[in-house]
This record gives structure tokens, C-alpha cells and sequence, in this order.
């Protein structure tokens, strides 16, 4: 009887092993292959891939648009998608006719794109590897609302996020996926009352989007020490 | 005997060239002025205590040229472009820095409002650090435009306001709102001015002429909102942090004794640029645009938002909105 358990419990272990053995290993893995662009979609032409399978006709990603290097606060670079509401379909779909250029988002980020990690693999969605190789994630927004990696991230592309409709967008496309809850907070950026805008009061009208300001994992904007109090009390030497 | 003659007829002609021209304040100054710079150097060929160098000549009578000058509004475009020349070189040798100066005027057709979201504002002052290093402020009288304060959730209550908050924000129960110049439509500041040093320029800011300041401080005594500041010292800024952007109405070097206050950074604005304040938010507390232009933000803000502003029973038609989410 007691032997039949201990085999029992090595065959668990064993399983145990092999199974974490399938999935990522410890630490960031760097790909110094370029990646094969014969095989590899980029991640817009992937998610009208996947949109377009699943609903022939109804495209909803980014066309390819020329891309210009804007300076925002504190000379911060930002590049910036040229495209109005009409040509995107998410835009006209979601805020009307206004006209919004939003800057993007993908390129800049550290760990992008991810297939030079994944590189193709089906990702197993789970927090405990995740924390793994994305150690600068904390997850603070899906512990709070019970979201998994999956609510937000598609599991069929690691490149893509995930909308409740079942439709793929590219990183540069954040609001879209924030809308779905914070419809009342992406209205009131599409109309200038919330978030920041690139350059200046006039001609384009050029805004950040989401996760410019919200960590998308904490979005939360955190306490911190203000920049130092004014002297209210007059100077003493006066006259010079 | 001379003493028959009348007062009227000149003892000379020299000085009935004078006497009979009309004399007004300016002319009769650069009169004075030129014998001034002409004694000045005659002085300083005999005098060892006075051996002025070139560059201490030149300072010299550009600041007696500067001195003379009319107010600025009334000038002409070339009488501006004269004083910003002087005023440019006159940065390059007492202080060392090369500046441009600008004389940009207000476009036409645009009248510039700000709002400003008090759901938004954590009072993190990043609006004010912004401020002092665009405007040139006194960094040793720590001078500063915007003040940001604290306040009890519940009322807005500014005599039992904290402007002096030094801790982590937010703080639980609190709310941020920031006060500045608010650019009113019918500023009191300019009615009081005894001598027109400022003015309410046509896209609504308003700005002060700080060679013509005499620094009786009429006006940061009638401004409801305490926005102006005064120069006790020669406003200190390390060279290396001179900003070098300026506008002759804005953020230029200032001098003791004279007022200055915010104009909505009046050299960037008029190129379409934001003010350093609503650029340097990190919360996206600020919104600023041409009330003239229904498509702008703060049109929209101001028709969707629930806004209000301060002191609105004074009529003094503040530029400047409050609004919350």
C-alpha cells in the first residue's frame, strides 16, 4: 500500500518537473537572431490576420502610416502616427469624427517585440513566469480586479492585446483596451479634458496615450514629495 | 543796458534753438544723456579712479540708452528692435549669457483660456519647478508664480488653505487647486497702474513693461488674487540656467524694484507652444487653448465640465477655469 503511494507521488513529481521544464526559463532570454522576416508578420499585418479570419471585412488595426519623431515634456522623444479618425476604424467607431494622432507606443518599450523572446511559441499565461522573466511588471491592476494576463494580452500572439469583442490590436493601440472599462476616462481624452497633448495648444492636435502616464500593470498614480515649498517670507537683504 | 530786454527773446542762438523747439521728457533725457556719456568718457581719459574698459563704456551708454527709452507699447517696430538689440548685448556683458528676445505680437483671432482640473492636480509642484526655470525667476527670493494649495475635501476655502505643504501627496482628505495669474478680461492691476507699465494685450494676457515700472506696487495691491510679485533684489539666476528663450513682455531679466507675474509664457504660447506649467503636469491637471476656437480642449471643457472660478462675484472675468471630472 505504501509503496503503491510513493509511486504514485514520484509519478506526481516527475509530471510536476516536466511540467514546468516546458515553460520559459529563468531570467530574460535575448534572442541575438534577427528575427525571420520571410516568416514573421509584424504585429498590425498579424492582427488584421487574426481579425480578418475571425470576421472577414471588419478591419480595426492601424494602417501602415508614416511615422515622425515628435518632443514631448522634458524632451522626451515620441513617435507619432500620422492618422485621422476616418482612416482608423477604431477612432470612428469609438469618438466619431473628432481628429486625434496619438503617439505610439510599441517601439519604445524595452522588451519589444516580444517574439525576440517567444519567438513563436504558444505562451503559457501565468503569473508566476511572468514575474520570471518581466520582473519590472507588478501586477497590481489584475490582482485588484481579478484579471488574468489573458483579459488584456492574446494569447494567440504574445504581440497583440485583446478586446472583450474578440478583436487583435497592436500596442500602439492601448486606448482601445482601456475604453472597455474606462469608457469615461478614453471620452474625455478624445476630447481634451483628460491626459496630455504633444507640443502645443495649436495646429495638430498630437496626444499620449494610456500607459504614457499609467503603468498598465499599476496604473495608479502614486504619492511622491512635492518639489519644495515656497518661502512666502520676504528675503532679508533688500535692494542690492 | 541789458535790462530792458524781455524774458522771451533768447540770449543767444544756441539757446533759442532749444528754447523755441518743443522740448518733451524723452528728448530733453537724451540731451542729457549724450552730455553724460561725453563726460563720462571725458572723465575716465583724466581719472585713474574711473578708467572704464571698452565693455564698461558700452554698458554704460546702453544703460543710459535703455533709460531714455519710451514704453514699449508705443514703440515702433524699429524703436523695438533698437531696445531688444541693447537689451540682448547688455545680457552678453554683465551676465554673460546670449539670449534671444523676442517681440513676438499676439495673433489675431485668438483670446488664450487655461483650466485647470482639481480632481486631477496631487499637488506634486512639478508646475512650479517648470515655472522658475522657463521664467527666469529669482532663485535666492525664491520666487515663484503658481501656488498650489491644499485643501479640505468638501469646501474651497482659501484662507484656511496650506500653500506651504511639504510632505508626500496626496494627502488623505485633501484636494490641490493651483492659483496663478488668471489673465483677467477686466483686470483691476491695469486700472491702478499710474503710469502704463501694464496692459491687457489683444489675445487677453496681461504684461508689464519692466523699463517703465516705477514699483509703486498699486497693482499687486488691487489684484484680488495675489498674483503679482515684487522685486525687492536684482533677480539671481546662475548663468547656466538662464533660459535663453525670452520675450521682451515675458521672461526677460527683470531689476530691483519692479513687478512681474505670469503670462501664461507668453514667448512660447504666441508660437503655438504650451505654457511650461501645462507641459511639465504630470498629471494631466491642465488645459490650456484659444477660447476663440470652438474645436479647442478647453472649449470643450468649459462647455462639458462642471467649472466655476474664484472670486467670481468680483466681475473681474478671470481667463481661468477650475473644472473637475
Amino acid at each position: 500500500m505504501s509503496r503503491a503511494c510513493v509511486a504514485v507521488a514520484s509519478l506526481i513529481v516527475v509530471a510536476v518537473v516536466m511540467a514546468s521544464g516546458c515553460g520559459p526559463r529563468r531570467g530574460v532570454r535575448r534572442s541575438t537572431r534577427p528575427p525571420r522576416a520571410d516568416t514573421l508578420l509584424s504585429p498590425a499585418e498579424s492582427a488584421a490576420a487574426l481579425n480578418e479570419a475571425r470576421q472577414p471585412g471588419a478591419l480595426a488595426t492601424v494602417p501602415a502610416a508614416p511615422v515622425e519623431l515628435w518632443t514631448g515634456p522634458g524632451n522626451r522623444p515620441f513617435e507619432v502616427a500620422t492618422r485621422t479618425s476616418e482612416e482608423d476604424a477604431g477612432h470612428a467607431r469609438r469618438f466619431g469624427s473628432i481628429t486625434l494622432q496619438t503617439a505610439l507606443r510599441a517601439r519604445p518599450l524595452g522588451q519589444y517585440p516580444c517574439t525576440s523572446c517567444h519567438l513563436g511559441r504558444k505562451v503559457v499565461m501565468a503569473e508566476k513566469r511572468i514575474t520570471d522573466a518581466h520582473q519590472n511588471v507588478r501586477a497590481e491592476h489584475p490582482r485588484q480586479t481579478g484579471a488574468l494576463c489573458s483579459t488584456c494580452h492574446a494569447a494567440d500572439n504574445v504581440e497583440l492585446l485583446a478586446l472583450e469583442n474578440g478583436d487583435r490590436v497592436t500596442l500602439d493601440e492601448t486606448y482601445r483596451l482601456c475604453a472597455q472599462c474606462h469608457f469615461a476616462q478614453v471620452d474625455a481624452w478624445a476630447d481634451g479634458a483628460h491626459g496630455k497633448r504633444l507640443d502645443g495648444w495649436q495646429g495638430r492636435r498630437v496626444v499620449m496615450v494610456c500607459p504614457d502616464c499609467h503603468d498598465p500593470h499599476k496604473p495608479a498614480v502614486q504619492p511622491r514629495i512635492p518639489f519644495r515649498a515656497p518661502r512666502i517670507e520676504r528675503p532679508q537683504g533688500h535692494g542690492k | 543796458m541789458s535790462t530792458d530786454r524781455t524774458p522771451e527773446v533768447p540770449e543767444s542762438a544756441d539757446d533759442g534753438t532749444v528754447l523755441q523747439k518743443r522740448v518733451d521728457r524723452r528728448l530733453a533725457l537724451k540731451i542729457l544723456a549724450g552730455g553724460v556719456a561725453a563726460g563720462t568718457q571725458a572723465l575716465g581719459a583724466c581719472s585713474p579712479l574711473s578708467a572704464a574698459t571698452d565693455q564698461e563704456r558700452e554698458v554704460r551708454l546702453l544703460a543710459w540708452q535703455e533709460y531714455i527709452k519710451g514704453n514699449y507699447r508705443f514703440m515702433t517696430d524699429a524703436e523695438r528692435a533698437e531696445t531688444i538689440a541693447r537689451l540682448e548685448r547688455l545680457a552678453q556683458l554683465q551676465r554673460g549669457v546670449d539670449v534671444t528676445i523676442q517681440s513676438t505680437g499676439a495673433q489675431p483671432g485668438v483670446q488664450f483660456g487655461y483650466a485647470f482640473n482639481i480632481s486631477k492636480c496631487k499637488g506634486f509642484r512639478r508646475c512650479v519647478e517648470a515655472c522658475i526655470n522657463e521664467n527666469n525667476l529669482d532663485r535666492r527670493a525664491a520666487t515663484q508664480y503658481i501656488r498650489i494649495f491644499e485643501m479640505e475635501d468638501g469646501v474651497v476655502d482659501l484662507d484656511h488653505a496650506d500653500a506651504t505643504f511639504q510632505h508626500e501627496v496626496p494627502a488623505e482628505g485633501h484636494f490641490y487647486i493651483g492659483t496663478q495669474c488668471f489673465q483677467c478680461a477686466d483686470p483691476p492691476c491695469v486700472k491702478v497702474c499710474p503710469v502704463g507699465a501694464t496692459w491687457q494685450e489683444p489675445d487677453g494676457i496681461t504684461v508689464i513693461d519692466y523699463d517703465w515700472c516705477i514699483g509703486c506696487r498699486y497693482c499687486m495691491a488691487a489684484c484680488p488674487y495675489w498674483a503679482r510679485r515684487f522685486n525687492w533684489s536684482a533677480p539671481e539666476v546662475p548663468a547656466e540656467e538662464v533660459n535663453p528663450n525670452q520675450h521682451y513682455l515675458g521672461n526677460r531679466a527683470r531689476k530691483t524694484g519692479v513687478v512681474e507675474k505670469c503670462t501664461f509664457c507668453i514667448h512660447r504660447a504666441r508660437q503655438g507652444r504650451l505654457p511650461a506649467c501645462a507641459e511639465a503636469c504630470p498629471t494631466g491637471a491642465r488645459v490650456f487653448g484659444n477660447l476663440l476656437d470652438p474645436d479647442s480642449e478647453i472649449r470643450w471643457v468649459l462647455a462639458n465640465k462642471r467649472i466655476f472660478r474664484l472670486k467670481e462675484d468680483l466681475k473681474t472675468e478671470p481667463r481661468f477655469w477650475y473644472f473637475t471630472d
